[in-house]
C-alpha cells in the first residue's frame, strides 16, 4: 500500500513539472544588512563590546496570478540569529505560501507569528521582547526567534480594505527540541484571533488620528497529551494595540504607538526561577514609542524615538515588575543606507533578576542597509492607491 | 488542463461567434461602431464651438481578461474626437478631476503659443481640480491629435490622446478619391506594468504635496522648478536630491511596450474595416504612442494621401506605411479585391499582447458584399465544428 502511495505522488508531482512556456514570476527580494557595535554595561558594572550582525537577513518571494482572481506567493528568507541562540549560523525565518484574492488571505508555513499586532521603531525586532511580544510557553528561552517565528496556518478576510480579522493557528516550536516527528514539527500547539483596523500605508498623508486599532487573542494549548501532563488548562493572552497620528505633516511626522499585553496566566505560579514560569505567570505590560520623523524633500532623513515599557506580574509572592527605557536616533546616509545609535535601559525587580539580572544599560552604534526590489512586475499590490481608491484589478 | 490546452479551448470558443457570416451581419456593423473614437459634440456659443474635456482615472479593458487603470478623457480611451472646420473659433473646457498634473497640447495646431500647452513653457500645469480653457482657430487642415504634455512619457501611454480632426468643405483629398467613409485609427504601445508603478509613484507624491498646498508650505523646491540655473546649482549644494536620481520617482528603467492598441483595444478586440467592392475608404492613421508602427494591408496597395495631415502633392501607391511616433497619415484604400483581409503591423513584435502572439494591432478589412459561401471550408474543418474561415484564432 505505502509503495503504491508513494508512486502516485511521484506521478502526480512529475506531472504537474512545468513542460510548457511558462510567465515568469515575479520576483521579490529584500535585504538588510545590519550591523552594530554593542557595549553593554551589566550590574557589576562589567562592559563588553560585540560586533553585531544578527537579524541581518533576505528575503525572497515569487508570486504569480493564478485562476479565478487568484493569487499566489511563496517566500522563503533566512537571517543571522544572536550568536547564543543555538539555531547554528543561519536560521530560516520565514518559508510559506500564500494564497489570496481580494478579501481573503491564507497563508502556511513558517512565518511571525502573531505573538505582537503593531512593529515599534526599535533596531532590531527583538530589543524590547518583553515588552512587545506574547513570550512563547513553549520555549526554554535560548534564543528569541522562538518567540517571533512558527509554523502558521492562519486565513485572514479583509473587509473594506482596513478591517483585518483573522484566525490563525500555530506550532510553536517547543525546547529543549524533542525527536522531531510530523506531530510535535507541525501540530497546531497555539490557536487564536485578532480583528484590525489598519488605514493602510500608501493613504499616509489621508488619515486622521487613528492609524491602527486592533485587538487579538492567542491560546497556547498547554494541555495537549503531547505537549504537557502539567497542565490541564490553556494558557491565554490579551493584546490591544494603537497607532496614532499625532501630527501628519509630511515633513515632521509625529506618531505614537502603544501596545499592552495581557498573560492570563496559571493561577499556581507565585514564583519565577524558570523561563518556563516567566511565560506563564500573570502579567501585564505595556509598550509606547513616540516617534519622530523628518523628512527632506519627500524621503525620511531623520529618525528619532523614545520608547518606554513596564511589566507586573501581580501573583507572584515577591513584587517583581520590569521596566525598559530605549532611546534611538537614525540618520540617511543615502538611498537605501542609514547610520544609527541607540541606547537602551533595563531594570527588573523581585523574581525577574533571577532571570535577567540586576539592571543592563547597552549602547549601539550601527549601519543599516536594507533594500526592495522587484522584478517581472506583473500585478498591483492590495494597499496600492490605484487599487484602493480606484477599483481593485487582481 | 494544462496551459496549452486551455488557451486552445478559449480560443476556440471566441472564434465561434466571430465567423465571417457572423462578423457581416448588422450587428457586427453596429457593435463596430463602438470600436472607433466617439465625436464629442460641441455646444455653440455665439461664434465658438466650445468642447468639454475632463480627465479621470480608469480602467480599461484592452482584451476580455485584461483590464489595467489609465487615464482617459472623458472616461474613453482614446479620448472623444474633436472634429472641427477649418477656421472654427475653439474653445476646449479642460478639467482634471485627478490628483495628479496635466496639460493638453494640440499636436499638428497653428495654436497660440500660451495655448500649447507644454508645462512651465507655455503654462503652469493643470493641477488637481483646476480647469484651464484653451482658444484656439481650427488651422490648419487635417489628421492631428491632442494629448497630455505633462508627464508625458506616462500620461500619454496612459490614454491622454484622442484624435482632432480639421474638416474642409472643399476636401481637396475627397475632390481626388471620392469616398463617403471614412476610420480613425489612434495607434499606441503601454508598458502596462510601467504605467501602473509610475501612476501609484506620482499618485502618492502628489498626496504628500497637496497636503503641503492645503497649508501653504509647497514651494518651487519641492515641485523641482527653478527660476534660473544657479538657483537649482545652488539647491543642489544645499542638499536637494535632483529629480532625476530614482531618489524621487520610480521605476528607474524605461517603458518595455507589451501591450499595443489601436483605439485603445488589442486584437482581437480591435475595430474591423468594413468596406464595399468598387468603394474607397479613408484611413486616418495617428501614432499617439512611443513605438514605429509598419503597417501592412494584406491583397491591396493604398495610397498615402496626407503626411501630418498636409496633402501630398503626388499621392504615393504603396502596401505598408511607416507610421512614426508623432506621425499623422491619412491613406484611401480602393475597394478592389473582394475578401477579408490583414491590415496589421509587419514588425509583428507589435501583434502580440503581453508577448503573446497573435495580439496588438493586427485588425481586419472586411468586404461587406462578400458572399458567406466563399469563406466555406472543407470537411475536415466542419468536423472540427468550423462552419466557415474563422477570423479570429488565438492560438498557431
Amino acid at each position: 500500500m505505502f509503495k503504491i502511495k508513494t508512486i502516485l505522488i511521484v506521478l502526480f508531482v512529475v506531472s504537474m513539472t512545468p513542460i510548457f512556456p511558462q510567465v515568469s514570476p515575479e520576483i521579490q527580494l529584500g535585504v538588510r544588512g545590519l550591523t552594530s557595535i554593542n557595549m553593554d554595561i551589566v550590574t557589576d558594572n562589567t562592559t563588553s563590546a560585540v560586533n553585531d550582525f544578527s537579524d541581518t537577513g533576505i528575503l525572497l518571494g515569487f508570486r504569480q496570478k493564478l485562476y479565478n482572481q487568484y493569487r499566489g506567493q511563496f517566500v522563503i528568507g533566512l537571517q543571522f540569529p544572536d550568536a547564543d541562540s543555538d539555531l547554528g549560523q543561519v536560521f530560516f525565518h520565514q518559508t510559506f505560501l500564500k494564497v489570496e484574492n481580494k478579501s481573503n488571505i491564507l497563508k502556511m508555513g513558517r512565518s511571525r507569528v502573531r505573538s505582537s499586532l503593531i512593529e515599534f521603531p526599535t533596531l532590531r525586532d527583538d530589543d524590547a521582547l518583553a515588552f512587545t511580544d506574547v513570550l512563547n510557553p513553549f520555549s526554554a528561552g535560548e534564543n528569541t526567534e522562538d518567540n517571533q517565528f512558527g509554523n502558521v496556518l492562519e486565513l485572514a478576510h479583509v473587509h473594506n480594505q482596513r478591517y483585518w480579522f483573522r484566525i490563525h493557528g500555530e506550532h510553536f516550536t517547543q525546547t529543549p527540541i524533542a525527536p522531531a516527528t510530523s506531530e510535535t514539527d507541525f501540530s497546531l500547539n497555539s490557536v487564536g484571533f485578532s480583528f484590525v483596523y489598519r488605514v493602510p500605508e500608501t493613504e499616509l498623508w489621508n488619515r486622521p488620528v487613528i492609524q491602527q486599532v486592533g485587538i487579538g487573542y492567542n491560546n497556547y494549548l498547554m494541555d495537549k497529551s503531547n505537549v504537557s501532563n502539567e497542565y490541564s488548562e490553556t494558557l491565554g493572552n490579551v493584546i490591544l494595540s494603537t497607532i496614532m497620528n499625532l501630527r501628519r505633516d509630511p515633513v515632521h511626522f509625529w506618531d505614537i504607538r502603544s501596545q499592552i499585553i495581557s498573560n492570563l496566566g496559571f493561577d499556581n505560579i507565585n514564583e519565577i526561577a524558570t523561563y518556563g514560569e516567566l511565560t506563564r505567570a500573570r502579567s501585564i505590560g505595556n509598550f509606547t514609542s513616540l516617534r519622530y520623523i523628518y523628512r527632506k524633500l519627500e524621503r525620511p532623513t531623520v529618525q528619532l524615538s523614545v520608547s518606554g515599557g513596564y511589566k507586573t506580574y501581580p501573583d507572584l509572592t515577591n513584587t517583581s515588575s520590569q521596566m525598559q527605557v530605549v532611546g534611538n536616533i537614525f540618520y540617511r546616509l543615502g538611498e537605501n543606507f542609514d547610520a544609527g545609535v541607540q541606547v537602551q535601559y533595563q531594570s527588573n525587580k523581585g523574581d525577574l533578576i533571577n532571570i535577567f539580572g540586576n539592571e543592563e544599560t547597552r549602547v549601539q552604534f550601527s549601519l543599516i542597509y536594507s533594500i526592495d526590489q522587484l522584478w517581472n512586475n506583473q500585478f498591483d499590490d492590495r494597499e496600492s492607491l490605484l487599487n484602493l481608491e480606484h477599483g481593485y484589478i487582481p | 488542463m494544462n496551459r496549452r490546452e486551455f488557451i486552445q479551448t478559449t480560443g476556440l470558443m471566441s472564434a465561434s461567434v466571430l465567423f465571417p457570416k457572423v462578423l457581416l451581419s448588422n450587428s457586427a456593423e453596429s457593435t463596430n461602431k463602438d470600436r472607433f473614437p466617439k465625436p464629442l459634440e460641441p455646444l455653440i456659443k455665439g461664434d465658438v464651438k466650445e468642447f468639454h474635456l475632463a480627465i479621470d482615472i480608469y480602467q480599461q479593458e484592452v482584451v476580455p481578461g485584461f483590464k489595467f487603470h489609465t487615464l482617459a478623457f472623458n472616461n474613453q480611451i482614446p479620448g472623444p474626437e474633436i472634429r472641427v472646420n477649418k477656421g472654427d473659433k475653439v474653445r476646449v473646457i479642460f478639467k482634471n478631476n485627478t490628483e495628479l498634473n496635466h496639460t493638453i497640447h494640440w499636436h499638428g495646431m497653428y495654436v497660440p503659443w500660451r495655448m500649447d500647452g507644454v508645462p512651465y513653457v507655455t503654462q503652469m500645469p493643470v493641477m488637481p481640480g483646476q480647469e484651464f480653457v484653451y482658444e484656439f482657430v481650427a488651422e490648419p487642415y487635417g489628421t492631428h491629435f491632442y494629448h497630455c504634455h505633462w508627464g508625458t512619457l506616462l500620461h500619454m501611454q496612459s490614454g491622454m490622446y484622442g484624435s482632432l480632426i480639421v474638416e474642409d468643405s472643399d476636401d481637396p483629398i475627397k475632390r481626388q478619391f471620392p469616398y463617403e467613409r471614412e476610420y480613425t485609427l489612434v495607434y499606441s504601445a503601454h508598458d502596462s506594468n510601467f504605467i501602473r508603478t509610475e501612476l501609484n509613484s506620482m499618485l502618492e507624491r502628489m498626496k504628500e504635496r497637496m497636503y503641503l498646498m492645503k497649508n501653504g508650505r509647497f514651494n518651487k523646491e519641492r515641485f523641482a522648478v527653478f527660476n534660473t540655473k544657479d538657483e537649482f546649482v545652488e539647491s543642489v549644494n544645499n542638499g536637494y536630491q535632483p529629480p532625476y536620481t530614482v531618489n524621487r520617482r520610480s521605476p528607474s528603467e524605461l517603458p518595455q511596450p507589451n501591450w499595443f492598441t489601436v483605439n485603445g483595444k488589442s486584437y482581437p478586440m480591435t475595430p474591423n474595416l468594413f468596406i464595399k467592392e468598387g468603394e474607397n475608404i479613408r484611413l486616418r492613421l495617428i501614432n499617439a504612442g512611443g513605438e514605429e508602427h509598419s503597417l501592412h494591408l494584406h491583397g491591396h496597395d493604398f495610397w498615402q494621401v496626407c503626411d501630418d495631415g498636409v496633402p501630398v502633392p503626388q499621392p504615393w501607391q504603396m502596401n505598408t506605411v511607416r507610421l512614426s511616433p508623432g506621425k499623422t497619415i491619412d491613406i484611401i484604400v480602393e475597394g478592389n479585391n473582394r475578401g477579408l483581409w490583414t491590415f496589421h503591423d509587419h514588425d509583428t513584435r507589435k501583434v502580440t499582447n503581453n508577448g503573446l502572439y497573435p495580439g496588438g494591432n493586427l485588425l481586419a478589412l472586411v468586404y461587406e458584399d462578400l458572399p458567406a459561401e466563399e469563406t466555406k471550408l472543407d470537411m475536415m474543418s466542419q468536423k472540427l465544428g468550423l462552419d466557415a474561415l474563422p477570423i479570429v484564432a488565438l492560438d498557431e
